[in-house]
Protein backbone atom coordinates (compact mmCIF):
# COMPACT_ATOMS: atom_id res chain seq x y z
CA UNK A 1 0.00 0.00 0.00
CA UNK A 2 2.85 2.15 1.26
CA UNK A 3 4.94 1.72 -2.23
CA UNK A 4 1.76 2.45 -4.48
CA UNK A 5 0.91 5.39 -2.65
CA UNK A 6 4.34 6.91 -2.80
CA UNK A 7 4.06 7.17 -6.28
CA UNK A 8 1.85 8.89 -6.21
CA UNK A 9 3.57 11.29 -3.86
CA UNK A 10 6.68 11.41 -6.18
CA UNK A 11 4.20 12.28 -9.00
CA UNK A 12 2.40 14.93 -7.52
CA UNK A 13 5.78 16.55 -7.00
CA UNK A 14 7.12 15.83 -9.98
CA UNK A 15 4.19 17.19 -11.91
CA UNK A 16 4.52 20.55 -9.66
CA UNK A 17 8.14 20.91 -10.49
CA UNK A 18 7.71 20.11 -14.33
CA UNK A 19 4.79 22.43 -14.39
CA UNK A 20 6.23 25.27 -12.58
CA UNK A 21 9.58 25.29 -14.34
CA UNK A 22 8.05 24.73 -17.84
CA UNK A 23 6.15 27.71 -16.93
CA UNK A 24 9.34 29.95 -16.18
CA UNK A 25 10.71 28.53 -18.97
CA UNK A 26 8.29 29.89 -21.18
CA UNK A 27 8.15 33.21 -19.29
CA UNK A 28 11.98 33.24 -19.82
CA UNK A 29 11.56 32.65 -23.85
CA UNK A 30 8.87 35.19 -24.32
CA UNK A 31 10.54 38.00 -21.91
CA UNK A 32 14.08 37.37 -24.40
CA UNK A 33 11.85 37.76 -27.65
CA UNK A 34 10.17 41.12 -26.39
CA UNK A 35 13.60 42.35 -25.27
CA UNK A 36 15.11 41.77 -28.73
CA UNK A 37 12.14 43.37 -30.80
CA UNK A 38 12.31 46.30 -28.41
CA UNK A 39 15.90 46.51 -28.90
CA UNK A 40 15.45 46.24 -32.79
CA UNK A 41 12.29 48.72 -32.64
CA UNK A 42 14.23 51.25 -30.83
CA UNK A 43 16.85 51.19 -32.71
CA UNK A 44 14.87 51.80 -36.32
CA UNK A 45 13.04 55.06 -34.75
CA UNK A 46 16.46 56.15 -33.83
CA UNK A 47 18.18 55.61 -36.55
CA UNK A 48 14.75 57.48 -38.52
CA UNK A 49 15.12 60.27 -36.04
CA UNK A 50 18.85 60.80 -37.16
CA UNK A 51 18.05 60.67 -40.47
CA UNK B 1 32.45 65.24 -14.07
CA UNK B 2 29.40 63.66 -15.06
CA UNK B 3 29.12 60.46 -16.67
CA UNK B 4 28.20 60.40 -20.20
CA UNK B 5 24.66 59.68 -21.11
CA UNK B 6 23.23 56.72 -22.64
CA UNK B 7 21.38 57.13 -26.16
CA UNK B 8 17.83 57.26 -25.01
CA UNK B 9 16.92 54.80 -27.70
CA UNK B 10 18.90 51.87 -27.15
CA UNK B 11 17.84 51.80 -23.57
CA UNK B 12 15.34 49.16 -23.13
CA UNK B 13 11.56 50.58 -21.55
CA UNK B 14 8.98 48.75 -19.34
CA UNK B 15 9.37 48.49 -15.60
CA UNK B 16 13.07 47.48 -13.85
CA UNK B 17 13.65 44.01 -14.47
CA UNK B 18 12.09 41.90 -11.67
CA UNK B 19 15.60 40.35 -10.07
CA UNK B 20 16.47 37.90 -10.69
CA UNK B 21 17.19 36.94 -7.10
CA UNK B 22 13.89 37.42 -5.93
CA UNK B 23 13.30 34.30 -8.81
CA UNK B 24 15.99 31.93 -6.52
CA UNK B 25 14.90 32.90 -3.44
CA UNK B 26 10.99 32.30 -4.31
CA UNK B 27 11.74 28.49 -5.75
CA UNK B 28 14.56 27.98 -3.29
CA UNK B 29 12.10 28.91 -0.75
CA UNK B 30 9.76 25.93 -1.90
CA UNK B 31 12.76 23.42 -2.22
CA UNK B 32 13.25 24.38 1.51
CA UNK B 33 9.83 24.24 2.85
CA UNK B 34 8.88 20.90 0.31
CA UNK B 35 11.77 19.27 2.38
CA UNK B 36 11.07 20.44 5.28
CA UNK B 37 7.41 19.22 5.07
CA UNK B 38 8.62 15.73 3.39
CA UNK B 39 11.15 14.96 6.35
CA UNK B 40 9.02 16.28 9.25
CA UNK B 41 5.24 15.31 8.76
CA UNK B 42 4.61 11.35 10.02
CA UNK B 43 2.27 9.40 8.07
CA UNK B 44 -1.30 9.96 8.43
CA UNK B 45 -3.61 7.52 10.03
CA UNK B 46 -6.14 6.85 7.06
CA UNK B 47 -4.18 8.13 4.13
CA UNK B 48 -0.71 7.30 5.57
CA UNK B 49 1.90 9.20 3.35
CA UNK B 50 -0.76 10.25 0.68
CA UNK B 51 -1.41 13.16 2.98
CA UNK B 52 2.09 14.86 1.73
CA UNK B 53 0.42 15.40 -1.71
CA UNK B 54 -1.71 18.15 0.57
CA UNK B 55 1.04 20.23 0.89
CA UNK B 56 1.51 20.93 -3.31
CA UNK B 57 -2.39 20.54 -3.88
CA UNK B 58 -4.34 22.99 -1.40
CA UNK B 59 -1.52 26.08 -1.65
CA UNK B 60 -1.82 25.64 -5.76
CA UNK B 61 -5.50 25.86 -4.51
CA UNK B 62 -4.82 28.94 -2.50
CA UNK B 63 -2.66 30.53 -5.47
CA UNK B 64 -5.51 30.19 -7.89
CA UNK B 65 -7.72 31.76 -5.62
CA UNK B 66 -5.40 34.61 -5.06
CA UNK B 67 -4.68 35.17 -8.48
CA UNK B 68 -8.08 35.12 -9.26
CA UNK B 69 -8.47 37.24 -6.45
CA UNK B 70 -6.16 40.13 -8.35
CA UNK B 71 -7.50 39.78 -11.32
CA UNK B 72 -11.12 41.05 -10.19
CA UNK B 73 -9.25 44.09 -8.51
CA UNK B 74 -7.62 45.25 -11.46
CA UNK B 75 -10.44 43.98 -14.04
CA UNK B 76 -12.99 46.27 -11.66
CA UNK B 77 -9.92 48.92 -11.47
CA UNK B 78 -9.85 48.87 -15.36
CA UNK B 79 -13.23 49.25 -15.85
CA UNK B 80 -13.37 52.20 -13.55
CA UNK B 81 -10.40 54.40 -14.34
CA UNK B 82 -9.24 52.78 -18.30
CA UNK B 83 -5.57 52.72 -17.30
CA UNK B 84 -3.56 50.31 -19.25
CA UNK B 85 -1.21 48.89 -16.50
CA UNK B 86 -4.56 47.55 -14.69
CA UNK B 87 -5.26 45.60 -17.75
CA UNK B 88 -2.07 44.14 -18.18
CA UNK B 89 -1.29 43.51 -14.30
CA UNK B 90 -5.02 41.47 -14.74
CA UNK B 91 -3.93 40.04 -17.75
CA UNK B 92 -0.86 39.01 -16.03
CA UNK B 93 -2.22 37.26 -13.17
CA UNK B 94 -5.03 35.54 -14.87
CA UNK B 95 -1.78 33.57 -16.77
CA UNK B 96 -0.36 32.73 -13.49
CA UNK B 97 -3.70 31.73 -11.85
CA UNK B 98 -4.71 29.29 -14.88
CA UNK B 99 -1.40 27.65 -14.72
CA UNK B 100 -1.92 26.99 -10.47
CA UNK B 101 -5.29 26.24 -10.95
CA UNK B 102 -4.32 23.28 -14.12
CA UNK B 103 -1.37 22.42 -11.28
CA UNK B 104 -4.17 21.71 -8.84
CA UNK B 105 -6.87 20.16 -11.11
CA UNK B 106 -3.72 17.64 -11.74
CA UNK B 107 -2.63 17.03 -8.18
CA UNK B 108 -6.58 16.55 -7.46
CA UNK B 109 -6.25 13.49 -9.91
CA UNK B 110 -3.38 12.39 -8.50
CA UNK B 111 -4.95 12.13 -5.23
CA UNK B 112 -8.27 11.31 -6.21
CA UNK B 113 -6.88 7.73 -7.99
CA UNK B 114 -5.22 6.02 -4.57
CA UNK B 115 -8.00 7.91 -2.42
CA UNK B 116 -10.99 7.19 -4.24
CA UNK B 117 -10.09 4.93 -6.52
CA UNK B 118 -11.09 7.14 -9.26
CA UNK B 119 -9.03 9.92 -11.41
CA UNK B 120 -12.23 12.38 -11.75
CA UNK B 121 -15.86 12.28 -10.23
CA UNK B 122 -18.53 14.92 -11.13
CA UNK B 123 -18.58 15.93 -7.37
CA UNK B 124 -19.28 20.04 -6.83
CA UNK B 125 -15.94 21.06 -5.90
CA UNK B 126 -14.22 19.12 -8.94
CA UNK B 127 -16.68 20.95 -11.43
CA UNK B 128 -16.48 24.04 -10.12
CA UNK B 129 -12.70 24.03 -10.19
CA UNK B 130 -13.31 23.04 -13.70
CA UNK B 131 -15.32 25.56 -14.75
CA UNK B 132 -13.16 28.33 -12.88
CA UNK B 133 -10.57 26.87 -15.08
CA UNK B 134 -12.49 26.90 -18.09
CA UNK B 135 -13.57 30.49 -17.94
CA UNK B 136 -9.90 31.53 -17.49
CA UNK B 137 -8.61 29.85 -20.33
CA UNK B 138 -11.56 31.35 -22.09
CA UNK B 139 -9.72 34.86 -21.10
CA UNK B 140 -7.03 34.00 -22.01
CA UNK B 141 -8.24 32.79 -25.47
CA UNK B 142 -10.21 36.11 -26.01
CA UNK B 143 -7.21 38.24 -25.31
CA UNK B 144 -5.42 36.08 -27.87
CA UNK B 145 -8.14 36.84 -30.60
CA UNK B 146 -9.26 40.02 -30.18
CA UNK B 147 -6.57 42.35 -31.87
CA UNK B 148 -7.59 46.29 -30.79
CA UNK B 149 -6.01 46.74 -27.23
CA UNK B 150 -8.91 48.94 -26.02
CA UNK B 151 -11.74 46.20 -26.90
CA UNK B 152 -9.19 43.51 -25.59
CA UNK B 153 -9.11 45.34 -22.27
CA UNK B 154 -12.95 46.04 -21.82
CA UNK B 155 -13.84 42.57 -22.88
CA UNK B 156 -11.28 40.84 -20.98
CA UNK B 157 -11.91 43.12 -17.83
CA UNK B 158 -15.47 42.17 -18.13
CA UNK B 159 -14.85 38.17 -18.39
CA UNK B 160 -11.83 38.49 -14.88
CA UNK B 161 -14.50 40.57 -12.92
CA UNK B 162 -17.44 38.46 -13.68
CA UNK B 163 -15.11 35.22 -14.03
CA UNK B 164 -13.84 35.59 -10.24
CA UNK B 165 -17.33 35.49 -9.12
CA UNK B 166 -16.75 31.85 -9.07
CA UNK B 167 -13.64 31.49 -6.98
CA UNK B 168 -16.31 31.81 -3.71
CA UNK B 169 -18.14 29.25 -4.92
CA UNK B 170 -15.47 26.98 -5.59
CA UNK B 171 -14.42 27.49 -2.57
CA UNK B 172 -17.92 27.25 -0.41
CA UNK B 173 -18.86 24.11 -2.53
CA UNK B 174 -18.08 21.38 -0.13
CA UNK B 175 -20.05 23.04 1.96
CA UNK B 176 -23.24 24.29 0.32
CA UNK B 177 -22.93 20.88 -1.32
CA UNK B 178 -22.68 17.16 -0.09
CA UNK B 179 -19.35 16.12 -1.73
CA UNK B 180 -16.95 13.54 -2.23
CA UNK B 181 -13.99 16.02 -1.49
CA UNK B 182 -13.67 16.64 2.18
CA UNK B 183 -13.61 20.35 3.88
CA UNK B 184 -11.16 22.53 3.03
CA UNK B 185 -7.73 22.29 4.61
CA UNK B 186 -6.41 25.24 6.71
CA UNK B 187 -3.67 25.21 9.36
CA UNK B 188 -6.88 25.63 11.91
CA UNK B 189 -8.26 22.12 10.82
CA UNK B 190 -5.29 20.46 10.69
CA UNK B 191 -3.20 17.94 13.13
CA UNK B 192 -0.48 20.20 14.52
CA UNK B 193 2.06 17.89 13.17
CA UNK B 194 1.16 19.24 9.54
CA UNK B 195 0.23 22.63 10.14
CA UNK B 196 3.92 23.68 9.77
CA UNK B 197 4.31 22.26 7.21
CA UNK B 198 1.42 23.76 5.48
CA UNK B 199 2.11 27.26 6.39
CA UNK B 200 6.02 27.34 5.24
CA UNK B 201 4.36 25.59 1.66
CA UNK B 202 1.57 28.27 1.44
CA UNK B 203 4.34 31.03 1.80
CA UNK B 204 6.57 29.88 -0.74
CA UNK B 205 4.45 29.54 -3.61
CA UNK B 206 2.80 32.66 -2.22
CA UNK B 207 6.64 34.49 -3.46
CA UNK B 208 6.73 32.36 -6.14
CA UNK B 209 3.40 33.45 -7.20
CA UNK B 210 4.15 37.04 -7.01
CA UNK B 211 7.48 36.78 -8.55
CA UNK B 212 5.70 35.03 -11.84
CA UNK B 213 2.69 37.77 -11.99
CA UNK B 214 5.36 40.42 -11.81
CA UNK B 215 7.84 39.06 -14.20
CA UNK B 216 4.51 38.33 -17.00
CA UNK B 217 3.72 41.77 -16.21
CA UNK B 218 7.06 43.26 -16.54
CA UNK B 219 7.11 41.31 -20.33
CA UNK B 220 3.51 42.31 -21.26
CA UNK B 221 4.29 46.41 -20.45
CA UNK B 222 7.61 45.01 -22.78
CA UNK B 223 5.15 43.88 -25.49
CA UNK B 224 2.43 47.23 -25.14
CA UNK B 225 5.29 49.45 -25.74
CA UNK B 226 6.60 47.63 -29.14
CA UNK B 227 3.08 48.03 -30.31
CA UNK B 228 2.78 51.90 -29.59
CA UNK B 229 6.33 52.64 -31.10
CA UNK B 230 5.07 49.87 -34.38
CA UNK B 231 2.41 52.21 -34.09
CA UNK B 232 3.82 55.70 -33.94
CA UNK B 233 6.23 54.50 -36.96
CA UNK B 234 3.45 53.54 -38.98
CA UNK B 235 1.43 56.71 -38.48
CA UNK B 236 4.78 58.59 -39.20
CA UNK B 237 4.91 56.81 -42.37
CA UNK B 238 1.64 57.39 -43.24
CA UNK B 239 2.06 61.21 -42.54
CA UNK B 240 5.44 61.65 -44.62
Amino acid sequence: MFASNQTFVVAAYAVTWVVLLAYLWRLARKGGRARADYQRMAEVQGAGRRQ
Amino acid sequence: MSAPERPRESRPAGPPRTSIWFGFASFGAVVAAQTYAILTSPAEGDMGHLQKIMYVHVPAAWMTFLSFFVVFVFSVRFLWRRRENDDLIAASAAEVGATFNGLTLMLGMIWGRPAWGVWWVWDARLTSTLVLFLIFVGYLALRAFVDDPQQKARWSAAVGAIGAINVPIVYMSVTWWRTLHQPPSSPATLDPAYTMGLRLNAIALLLVMIYLIRKRYEIARLERAIEHMAEAAAMGQGGR
